[in-house]
């Protein structure tokens, strides 16, 4: 399988308007309707705010990641957008509950997915990814759709673990 | 350490899988060999053997819903966190972990 198969440069959009999170969900969206993804903007971006209101999907580093499944969705693909101005989004990185966004990996997920399993597990691969903290850096500095694209299939042992994130480490109150 | 773990968020699509590579890359960052399960949307992948968890010294289980198969850890220490905990802290978790064991 090659995660080429559910990217698109067609939905990529480093220009994304909007001041709010509505606006540039609406205005990705706008793409994936264009290019047949889904059938209907409001009721798209609708379900994902459902998703949204059960817990942040604001990943940190700039980055988040709205999904959810919706009716409207003819086929599986993924939108990504970077924004034309940084948007507040809830998150549960930071210790204040919200973060700014400027990358958004949109996931676009048909509600009967038993037809598209091999794209649903496309998907899963390029969710996984983006937990990688050197991509999601090479990611932000992007300058082209394909830029986007071969920083997302590539391989390279360059974003791996020479690369984690900054967090401070600290002794968490967990249970043993 | 040997690191086994679980990995299962609400809507199955992304989160799982996001949390289960920051687990995994904080893990061998610290010098540890680790495989993480995901449940999710398209079921199990990367599924845990018998060997994996015999082998295991810890067993994380990072969940926002109900994980299945839990009783194959009997006996085995298990860190029972929300995705949230995983997601924002991985090396914290990691080295909270390490230092409990090593007492």
């Amino acid at each position: 399988m090659d995660l080429r198969e559910i990217l698109n440069p067609e939905i990529i959009d480093l220009r994304v308007k909007g001041n709010t999170k509505r606006e540039v969900l609406e205005n990705l969206s706008i793409h994936l309707l264009e290019q047949g993804y889904i059938e209907d903007v409001k009721q798209f971006v609708d379900d994902i705010f459902l998703r949204e209101a059960e817990g942040p999907t604001g990943m940190g580093e700039g980055l988040s990641i709205p999904h959810g499944k919706s009716e409207t969705v003819k086929k599986i693909g993924i939108a990504i957008g970077r924004t034309l101005n940084p948007i507040a989004w809830e998150s549960d990185i930071s210790d204040s509950g919200w973060q700014e966004t400027n990358l958004i990996f949109l996931f676009c997920v048909s509600v009967d997915n038993s037809y598209a399993e091999n794209h649903l597990l496309l998907l899963s691969e390029l969710a996984g990814k983006l937990g990688n903290y050197g991509r999601v850096q090479s990611l932000l500095s992007a300058e082209t759709a394909d830029e986007i694209i071969e920083g997302l299939v590539s391989d390279k042992d360059e974003y791996e673990c020479d690369r984690t994130s900054e967090e401070e480490i600290v002794e968490l109150d967990i249970a043993l | 350490m040997n690191i086994v773990g679980i990995t299962a968020c609400t809507a199955g699509i992304a989160h799982t899988y996001i949390v289960a590579e920051k687990i995994q890359k904080a893990a061998e960052e610290a010098g540890n060999r680790c495989k993480i399960e995901t449940q999710g949307t398209v079921g199990v992948q990367n599924g845990l053997t018998a060997q994996d968890i015999a082998e295991a010294d810890v067993v994380i289980v990072a969940h926002d819903i109900q994980v299945h198969g839990l009783e194959r850890f009997k006996g085995k220490p298990t860190v029972d966190i929300p995705i949230s905990v995983a997601m924002k802290s991985p090396k914290s978790l990691i080295a909270t972990i390490q230092k409990k064991l090593a007492k």
